[in-house]
C-alpha cells in the first residue's frame, strides 16, 4: 500500500497566551493520501489553520504525532525541518504573503536559493514556473504593481516551484472575487491532476472545498467529517496516474 | 561664563526658560483639553520599553552636546577667573610710567620717582574707591642656594613699602602666621612658596641674587603664601622693603610699579576696576594735553570715522568710543572724555580712524604724527586694570571654548534631528492603520499631531533631563582630559569643575527646545494620510501633499505677518462666543509672539516658505536663490559659503527644472539638451579665455545637464516611467554637486576668484557632499542591488539572505537615505579632523626645520647677561667648546613697525630679532620666497643679512593670510604680498621703539618658511649697534651640539654653567614634540566629542532594526516557511544592518580623503612640510568601533526576529 502523504494521530494543541488557554486541536485524527486534494473546512476558529501548521510543522504540537512521508517532522531539529520545508513543501498563503521588496521572479526563486540551486538554474526555472501561472511578463514588477489574482498565481508558482511533494495553501482564494477564485482553483486543480501533487487546503469557500477530491469538516478543535464517506458536490476523482 | 555668541548667559537662559514654559503651559492645556489622545500618546512609551530606551537615547544628544559645551565653557572661565583672584588677590589695578626707558628691550617697566606716588595718593583724598595702595619695584634677577646648591634663573624681586599695605592681603607664611617686609635686616627677605620650591628653601637658608655683574647674599626669613603683592603661584618671588630693594638696585627715591587696591575684596573689587580706572586716569592726564587733542581730533570727517570704528568693537571699546565720540563734541574736557583719551585701545582706534580718513597723503600723516605724540604726552603715568582684564580673557577663553564646541558639536546635534525625523516617521508608520481608523471615526489632524506631539514631549523632556545629565559627566571628562593634555605641557594650572545654574538649565531648554521643535514639525508632516489606503494598512511612503492653491498661500504670507493680531482677534471673539479657555490661549498667543520675537520671525519664515514651495519643486526658485547666493558670494561679499551654497542650489534647481521638462516633454528631450549641451560647449572655453568664472560655471552646468539629456539619442531609448527620469535627474543633481565640492581649490579659484571661507566651511561642505552621496546612492539603489546579486551568485545558500539584507534597506529608501546620511556625516566629520589632524602634525615632524637646525635654547636674564659666551664655555670646566658646533645669539625686542609705501601707516607692534653674525651664519631656517635675486639661494640670503646690517628677513606671520586664523605675532601684516606668490623686489619697513623712540628702516628680502619658529623682523645686532642706543645684551642664545653628544645633558650642563646668568634651556625637539602631543590631543578630544554623534548614528541603526523585526513579522514567517533556517533570518538582519553602516562608513570615508586631499594639497604651498597623511589606525579603529556597536544594537533585534516562530509569525494580527 502506497504511504500516506500525511497522517495525523490524535493531536493536541494549545495556545498558552499568559492570561487564558485556548484549546485549537482537541485530539485531531487524519490521513492525507499522495496526490491527494483535500480542503480543511469549519467555522471560523475551529482549528483549521492551527492543524495546517501543525502538519507543516510550522508549529509545534503538544501532543500526538503527524507523520510527514513516514518521517515525525515536529521531532527533527528546526534547522532540519527548514531545510525539509525548503525542498519538500510549497506554501500558499492569503494575499499579501510575497516579500514586497522583491520582484515576482526574486520570490518565486527563493525556496530554490534557500536551498542552495545555482542562481542561473534557479532564475530559469523561476520563469519556468511564472510562465505556467501565466505570468512570464510580470517577472520583474514587485508585489505592489500586482492585482490580487496575480500575486497569487507568484505565489502559486513559488510554492511549486521546488517541485514540492506537499503544497499546503492557507485560504488560498481568501481576498479574491469569484472569476479570480475559479481561475487560481483551476490552475491548482490542474497542476494537481498534472504533477500528482498533494494539496492541503484551508478554505470558508464551499465553492472552493467543491473543487477538492474531499473535504475534512472541523468544529471545536475536532474533526467533524472526514470526508471518507462522501464525494464533494463538484468533487473530482482523484487521477491515479 | 557671562557671554555667548555675544549674548549674556542671562539672557539666553531666561529666553531659554521662557520658551520652555510656554511650551510645556499649552502642551499642558492641549493635554488637559484632550485627555483621550493624551492617553493613546502616552501608552505607547512602556509599551515598548527597548524602543523607547533608544528613542530617549537618539533624543538626547542635542542636551549632551549644549550641556558639555557649556559646562566645559563655565569651568575654563571660572577656573581662570578664580586664578586671576587668587594670583592677583587685591591688586586691581597696576600704575606704571608711560615714560621713554633709559634701556630698550629692558624687560619691565621703566622708574619714576616717589614723589609721583605721593601726589597722587594726596589727589585722592576722599576718593573712597579705592583702600590702598602700595608702591613697589620689580625686578627679575637669577637667584641661587648656597644652602642647596639650586637655582631659579628668573626671580622676581619686589620691594614694597611696608607701611601702606593697608587694603592688601598682608603676607602670611605658610603656617598662617603674618609677617611683614618692615624691619627686615638689611640681608634677609622672604620667598614666596614657588621660589622656595624652586630653590628647596625654607628659613635660615643663604641665597644669591645676580643683580648685573654684582651679587647680593639675603638670608631666607621665611616662605610666604603666594597671591596678591606676594606675586603669582607660577613665579618665583622675592619680597623686600622698598628701602633694602632701592638699595638693592641703587634705585633710591624711584618705584617702577603702583598697585591699587578698590574697596572691598579680591572679587568685588574688580566690579569697580571702570569707575577706579577713569578716576585716575583723569587725574593723572594732563588736562592741556586734552584739551589740545580734543581740538586736533573734533572733526566732522573723523567723528564718522570713529563711529565706523565703533561699529566693529564690542563690550568696552565700544562704550569707550560711544564716549569719546560724545565728548568730543560736547563743550570743555570732562573727566570722561580724559579717561577715554587715555584708554590705549581707544587711541589704536583713533589712530586707525585717522588713517581711514579721505583727505591728501601729507595731511593725514601730520595729524596722524600729531595725535601720536599728543596721546604720548597726555600721561607720565598709565593705568592698567589688569584684574579687569583678566576677568574678560576669562570671559572670552570660555564662551569662545564653548562656541568651538557647539560649534563642533552642530554636526551632531543636526544627526540628532535627523533621527528624531525618523523615528516619528516610524512610529507613523507602525500606527498607521490605528490613526487611519481613528480618523474614519472622527478624529482630526490636528487630534493626530497632538497625540505624537504629547508622545514626543514625553519622550523629549526625558531625554532632556537624561541628556543634560550626561552632558555634565562628559564635560567632567573632557575637563579631565584636558587638565592631561595641559599637564603634559609642564604648565603649572589646571582646571577645577564648576557650572553655572544658568548654563544648565539653558542648555537643559535648549536640548528639549530643539527635539520639541523636530517632533512638531514631523507629527505635523506624519499626520497626512490618505484614510482609507491607512486603514487597508497599504503601506505608503510620506505624503508630499498636494499643492495648495496661490490664493490659499497667498494668504499666509500678511496671516503670519499680522499673526499677533489674528490671535488677539480670535481669542476676543472666541470669548465672546462663550469659548473662554480658547479666547485665554489664542490672546496669550498674541502676547508670546510680541515677547518673544523670533517666534514671529521663524513663522513668517515658515509661512513663506510654505508660500514658495511649488515653485521651489519646479527648480526655477532653487536655482534663483542660488544664483542670488553665487552671484552675491563672488562679487559682493567674497564669501567661501555663500559661493558654494549657491552653486549648490543651482545645481539642484537645475535638475529639478530639467526633470519637469524631460516629464512634460519627452519627445523633445533629446532636442533639449542637444541645444543645451552645445551653449555650453560654445560658453566654456569662452568662460576659460576670459577668465570668467560665471560663464564657465553655467556652461558646465549646461554641458552637463544637456549631454544627460541627449543621452537617448544614443542609447535609443526614452526615459518614459517617472522614477526613471527622477533617477536621471537626481544622479545628475547628485554627481554634479560632488564633482563641484570635490574640485580642486584652483579650479574653484578659477570660478570665484580668492573667497574668505572659515570653520562654517567644514559643515557646509559635510552636509552638502554627504547630501548628494547619500542622495545619489539611494536613486541607484536598485543597480547596486543587481550589482550585489552578482557578486553574491557563487555563495550558495547565502544568497537568499543576501538579496533580503539588501533589498529590504533599499525599498525604505527614506529611512534608509536618513540612516545612511547620519553614519555618513559622523564618519565624514571623524575622518576628515583625524587626516587634517594627521597632516598638518606633519608640518612639525621636521623639527630641524622648524628649529633651524639648533638644538637648544638658552635664555639669560636681561640684568645678568654673558660677557662672551664662547670665552665662558671655554673657561668652564664642565663644558667644551668641542661639545658645540655653532653657538648663536640674539635679543629679542618688542617695538613696533610699519611698511614704506603701503596703505596702511599705523605703527603696529612687531617684535626685532637682532641677531649675531654666528646666529645668521648657522641658521638653516627656508623660505618661503626670497626677492629674485636671491632666489634658490638659501644660504646667500643669511649671508647678505651678515654683510649688511640695512636688510631683514620676516617671519610668515607678516603676511595676510586667506584664513584669519593662522595669522600669528601681531596684527602687522605686509602690504601687497600674498602667501601664494613669490616677492618681486624688497619691501622695506620702518622700525621704532616706542620707549626710547629709535628708528630706522629694514629693507626685508626674503620670508621665513611658515613653520620656522623665529618670530618677527630678523636682521644683524650690527644695525642697533648704534651710538643712540645703549648697549643692549644678547638675551637669548641657540646652540647646535656637535655630533654624538646628548642634547639633554647638554642643555642640562648649560644651566649649571651659566647659573649667574639665570640661564634657563629647553630642548627644542623636546618642545616641539610637546606642543604637537598637545594640539594632537586637543584635536583627538575633540574628534571623540564629534563622535558623539555615532551614538545617534548607531541608536537610530536600533530603532530601525526594532521596527523593522515587528512590521516584517508576517514576512519572517513566509521565509521562515520557504525554508529560512533562524540564523539565515538573525543573519539576513544583521547583513541588513552591515549594509547600511558599512555603505554610511564608505560614504563618509571616502569624500574624508577626498575632501582632505584636497584640503592638504590646498595648503601646500602655503604651509612647508604639510603633507597629505592617513593615521590608519585612528581610522581604521574609528570604522571597526562603529561597525561593532550598530552590530551589537542590531543583535538583540535581530536574535528576536529569529526566534519567532513561523506560525506565529504567519497569524494575522
Amino acid at each position: 500500500m502506497e504511504v500516506p502523504s500525511v497522517s495525523v494521530r490524535d493531536v493536541f494543541k494549545t495556545y498558552d497566551t499568559g492570561t487564558i488557554k485556548v484549546e485549537a486541536l482537541k485530539g485531531v485524527d487524519l490521513t492525507v493520501e499522495r496526490g491527494e486534494m483535500l480542503a480543511i473546512m469549519g467555522p471560523s476558529g475551529c482549528g483549521k489553520t492551527t492543524l495546517l501548521n501543525c502538519m507543516s510543522g510550522l508549529d509545534t504540537v503538544d501532543q500526538g504525532e503527524i507523520l510527514i512521508e513516514n518521517m515525525k517532522l515536529h521531532e527533527l531539529p528546526d534547522d532540519e525541518r527548514s531545510d525539509y520545508r525548503a525542498r519538500r513543501m510549497g506554501f500558499v498563503f492569503q494575499l499579501y504573503n510575497l516579500i514586497p521588496v522583491l520582484t515576482s521572479v526574486e520570490n518565486v526563486e527563493m525556496p530554490l536559493l534557500v536551498s542552495g540551486m545555482n542562481p542561473g538554474e534557479a532564475r530559469r526555472k523561476s520563469m519556468e514556473h511564472l510562465d505556467i501561472v501565466g505570468l512570464s511578463d510580470r517577472a520583474h514588477h514587485l508585489p505592489g504593481e500586482l492585482s490580487g489574482g496575480q500575486r497569487q498565481r507568484v505565489t502559486i508558482a513559488r510554492a511549486l516551484v521546488n517541485e514540492p511533494a506537499i503544497i499546503w495553501a492557507d485560504e488560498p482564494t481568501g481576498d479574491l472575487d469569484s472569476e479570480t477564485t475559479n481561475d487560481i482553483m483551476d490552475l491548482m486543480c490542474r497542476l494537481n491532476d498534472e504533477n500528482r501533487q498533494t494539496f492541503v487546503m484551508v478554505t470558508h469557500g464551499q465553492d472552493v472545498g467543491d473543487r477538492a477530491h474531499r473535504i475534512v469538516r472541523m468544529q471545536d478543535g475536532r474533526v467533524v467529517d472526514d470526508g471518507m464517506s462522501s464525494t464533494p458536490a463538484g468533487g473530482r476523482k482523484r487521477s491515479n496516474g | 561664563m557671562d557671554e555667548l555668541f555675544g549674548l549674556s548667559m542671562t539672557y539666553i537662559s531666561a529666553t531659554m526658560l521662557i520658551a520652555f514654559l510656554a511650551i510645556m503651559l499649552v502642551v499642558g492645556i492641549l493635554a488637559w483639553r484632550n485627555r483621550v489622545m493624551l492617553r493613546l500618546g502616552l501608552r505607547n512609551i512602556p509599551r515598548r520599553k527597548s524602543q523607547s530606551v533608544l528613542i530617549v537615547v537618539g533624543s538626547m544628544l542635542s542636551a549632551v552636546i549644549i550641556t558639555a559645551a557649556f559646562a566645559t565653557g563655565d569651568t575654563i572661565s571660572s577656573s581662570i577667573r578664580s586664578d586671576a583672584i587668587v594670583e592677583l588677590a587685591n591688586i586691581d589695578e597696576v600704575i606704571t610710567s608711560s615714560e621713554d626707558s633709559e634701556g630698550f628691550g629692558q624687560p619691565g617697566p621703566p622708574y619714576f620717582p616717589e614723589e609721583e606716588f605721593l601726589r597722587l595718593e594726596e589727589s585722592l583724598r576722599g576718593f573712597d574707591q579705592i583702600d590702598g595702595m602700595v608702591p613697589h619695584m620689580a625686578e627679575t634677577v637669577p637667584a641661587f642656594s648656597q644652602t642647596t646648591s639650586l637655582s631659579e634663573g628668573r626671580m622676581r624681586v619686589t620691594a614694597l613699602d611696608p607701611s601702606r599695605m593697608d587694603g592688601f592681603v598682608p603676607l602670611t607664611t605658610l603656617d598662617g602666621d603674618v609677617v611683614s617686609v618692615e624691619g627686615l635686616p638689611v640681608d634677609s627677605l622672604y620667598l614666596n612658596e614657588k621660589a622656595a620650591e624652586e630653590l628647596s628653601a625654607q628659613a635660615g637658608h643663604r641665597i644669591t641674587l645676580h643683580i648685573g655683574r654684582e651679587e647680593a647674599e639675603f638670608d631666607v626669613a621665611g616662605v610666604v603664601r603666594p597671591g596678591g603683592m606676594a606675586g603669582q603661584s607660577t613665579s618665583s618671588t622675592a619680597l623686600l622693603s622698598l628701602e633694602q630693594g632701592q638699595a638693592l638696585f641703587d634705585r633710591q627715591g624711584q618705584i617702577n610699579i603702583i598697585s591699587v587696591s578698590n574697596r572691598g575684596g579680591a572679587q568685588d573689587g574688580a566690579d569697580l576696576s571702570r569707575d577706579v580706572t577713569k578716576h585716575l586716569r583723569g587725574l593723572l592726564a594732563d588736562s592741556d594735553v586734552a584739551a589740545e587733542l580734543k581740538g586736533l581730533l573734533n572733526q566732522p570727517a573723523l567723528m564718522t570715522a570713529i563711529s565706523e570704528k565703533r561699529d566693529f568693537t564690542r563690550g568696552q571699546t565700544r562704550e569707550q568710543l560711544d564716549t569719546l565720540h560724545r565728548e568730543l563734541q560736547e563743550d570743555g574736557v570732562s573727566e570722561e572724555l580724559v579717561q577715554a583719551l587715555s584708554d590705549q585701545v581707544v587711541q589704536g582706534d583713533v589712530l586707525a580712524a585717522i588713517e581711514s580718513l579721505d583727505m591728501p597723503a601729507d595731511q593725514r600723516q601730520e595729524l596722524l604724527d600729531n595725535a601720536f605724540d599728543l596721546f604720548d604726552d597726555l600721561a607720565s603715568l598709565s593705568v592698567f586694570e589688569v584684574k579687569r582684564t583678566l576677568l574678560d580673557i576669562a570671559d572670552v577663553a570660555g564662551s569662545g571654548i564653548t562656541s568651538l564646541f557647539v560649534m563642533f558639536g552642530l554636526f551632531s546635534i543636526m544627526v540628532g534631528i535627523l533621527l528624531i525625523f525618523l523615528i516619528f516617521v516610524m512610529l507613523a508608520a507602525a500606527r498607521r492603520t490605528e490613526m487611519g481608523m481613528a480618523r474614519a471615526v472622527g478624529a482630526k489632524r490636528s487630534h493626530l499631531v497632538q497625540m505624537f506631539v504629547f508622545e514626543g514631549t514625553a519622550y523629549d523632556l526625558m531625554a532632556a533631563a537624561v541628556g543634560t545629565a550626561l552632558g555634565l559627566v562628559i564635560s567632567y571628562g573632557i575637563i579631565g582630559l584636558l587638565n592631561y593634555i595641559i599637564g603634559r605641557l609642564d604648565v603649572d594650572f589646571s582646571f577645577s569643575y564648576s557650572v553655572q545654574a544658568t548654563s544648565i538649565i539653558a542648555a537643559f531648554c535648549m536640548g528639549m527646545i530643539i527635539v520639541f521643535a523636530t517632533a512638531v514639525v514631523s507629527a505635523t508632516r506624519v499626520s497626512r494620510m490618505n484614510i482609507a489606503e491607512a486603514v487597508r494598512g497599504v503601506p505608503e511612503n510620506i505624503v508630499l501633499g498636494g499643492e495648495p492653491s496661490f490664493q490659499d498661500r497667498a494668504k499666509l504670507l500678511p496671516l503670519s505677518i499680522g499673526r499677533p493680531l489674528v490671535f488677539l482677534w480670535q481669542g476676543l471673539s472666541s470669548i465672546a462666543r462663550g469659548m473662554f479657555l480658547r479666547g485665554i490661549l489664542r490672546s496669550l498667543s498674541s502676547v508670546l509672539w510680541v515677547i518673544i520675537f523670533p517666534i514671529w520671525i521663524v513663522d513668517f519664515a515658515i509661512s513663506l516658505v510654505r508660500f514658495s514651495l511649488p515653485y521651489m519643486r519646479r527648480g526655477w526658485l532653487v536655482f534663483l536663490l542660488g544664483a542670488v547666493l553665487y552671484l552675491g558670494g563672488v562679487y559682493s561679499w567674497s564669501s567661501a559659503a555663500a559661493f558654494t551654497l549657491g552653486m549648490t542650489l543651482m545645481i539642484l534647481g537645475f535638475g529639478l527644472m530639467m526633470r519637469l521638462l524631460v516629464a512634460a516633454r519627452p519627445q523633445f528631450t533629446e532636442v533639449f539638451g542637444l541645444i543645451l549641451a552645445l551653449s555650453g560647449v560654445l560658453l566654456v572655453p569662452y568662460g576659460i579665455l576670459n577668465g570668467q568664472g560665471v560663464t564657465i560655471t553655467i556652461g558646465a552646468l549646461l554641458l552637463a545637464s544637456g549631454a544627460a539629456m541627449a543621452i537617448p539619442l544614443i542609447s535609443g531609448k526614452l526615459p518614459r516611467r517617472p522614477q526613471t527620469i527622477d533617477r536621471h535627474a537626481f544622479t545628475l543633481v547628485g554627481a554634479l554637486v560632488l564633482a563641484f565640492w570635490l574640485l580642486p581649490e584652483d579650479i574653484g579659484e578659477l570660478l570665484a576668484g580668492e573667497l574668505q571661507g572659515d570653520i562654517e566651511m567644514f559643515f557646509i561642505s559635510g552636509i552638502c557632499m554627504v547630501g548628494a552621496a547619500v542622495w545619489t546612492v539611494m536613486y541607484n539603489a536598485d543597480l547596486m542591488l543587481q550589482g550585489l546579486t552578482i557578486l553574491t551568485s557563487r555563495v550558495g545558500k547565502l544568497r537568499p539572505v543576501v538579496v533580503t539584507a539588501v533589498a529590504y534597506p533599499m525599498s525604505a529608501k527614506f529611512r534608509t537615505g536618513l540612516t545612511l546620511a547620519m553614519f555618513s556625516l559622523v564618519i565624514f566629520t571623524m575622518v576628515v579632523m583625524s587626516l587634517l589632524n594627521d597632516s598638518f602634525a606633519n608640518t612639525f615632524r621636521d623639527t630641524e626645520r622648524i628649529a633651524g637646525g639648533w638644538d637648544i635654547e638658552g635664555r639669560v636674564t636681561f640684568t645678568s647677561p654673558i660677557d662672551d659666551i664662547r670665552a665662558s664655555i671655554a673657561d668652564n670646566s664642565t663644558l667644551s667648546m668641542d661639545d658645540f658646533e655653532a653657538i648663536g645669539g640674539y635679543t629679542f625686542a618688542p617695538l613696533t613697525v610699519r611698511q614704506v609705501g603701503a596703505e596702511s601707516q599705523v605703527w603696529e607692534s612687531y617684535a626685532l630679532q637682532a641677531s649675531d653674525d654666528e646666529y645668521l651664519a648657522a641658521s638653516e631656517y627656508g623660505f618661503l620666497t626670497t626677492i629674485p635675486e636671491y632666489r634658490g639661494d638659501e644660504e646667500a640670503v643669511w649671508e647678505a643679512l651678515r654683510q649688511d646690517p640695512n636688510l631683514a628677513v620676516i617671519d610668515s606671520g607678516a603676511i595676510e593670510q586667506a584664513n584669519e586664523d593662522f595669522d600669528s605675532a601681531g596684527s602687522f601684516t605686509l602690504d601687497g604680498v600674498s602667501i601664494t606668490e613669490d616677492l618681486e623686489g624688497p619691501i622695506t619697513v620702518e622700525v621704532s621703539e616706542p620707549l626710547t623712540g629709535w628708528e630706522r628702516e629694514y629693507t626685508i628680502i626674503a620670508i621665513l618658511d611658515p613653520p620656522a619658529d623665529p618670530v618677527g623682523i630678523i636682521a644683524s645686532r650690527a644695525g642697533i649697534d648704534v651710538p643712540s642706543v645703549p648697549e643692549i645684551p644678547i638675551t637669548t642664545y641657540r646652540f647646535r651640539a656637535a655630533e654624538g653628544v646628548d642634547v639633554r645633558e647638554l642643555s642640562k650642563g648649560l644651566e649649571v654653567a651659566f647659573l649667574a646668568n639665570g640661564m634657563e634651556t629647553v630642548v627644542l625637539e623636546d618642545q616641539i614634540a610637546d606642543l604637537v602631543s598637545f594640539f594632537r590631543s586637543f584635536y583627538n578630544l575633540l574628534i571623540g566629542y564629534m563622535g558623539l554623534g555615532l551614538i545617534v548614528g548607531i541608536a537610530a541603526l536600533g530603532v530601525v532594526s526594532m521596527r523593522a523585526v515587528v512590521e516584517r513579522r508576517q514576512q519572517i514567517g513566509v521565509l521562515r516557511a520557504l525554508g529560512y533556517r533562524q540564523q539565515m533570518v538573525q543573519l539576513s538582519f544583521l547583513l541588513e544592518s552591515s549594509f547600511v553602516t558599512l555603505l554610511g562608513v564608505a560614504i563618509g570615508v571616502t569624500l574624508g580623503f577626498v575632501l582632505s586631499n584636497n584640503l592638504v594639497t590646498g595648503f601646500e604651498d602655503q604651509l612647508e612640510g604639510i603633507s597629505f597623511s592617513v593615521p590608519w589606525l585612528q581610522i581604521v579603529g574609528i570604522i571597526i568601533a562603529t561597525y561593532v556597536f550598530a552590530m551589537l544594537t542590531t543583535y538583540f533585534p535581530a536574535r528576536q526576529a529569529s526566534r519567532v516562530t513561523p506560525a506565529d509569525a504567519l497569524r494575522y494580527e
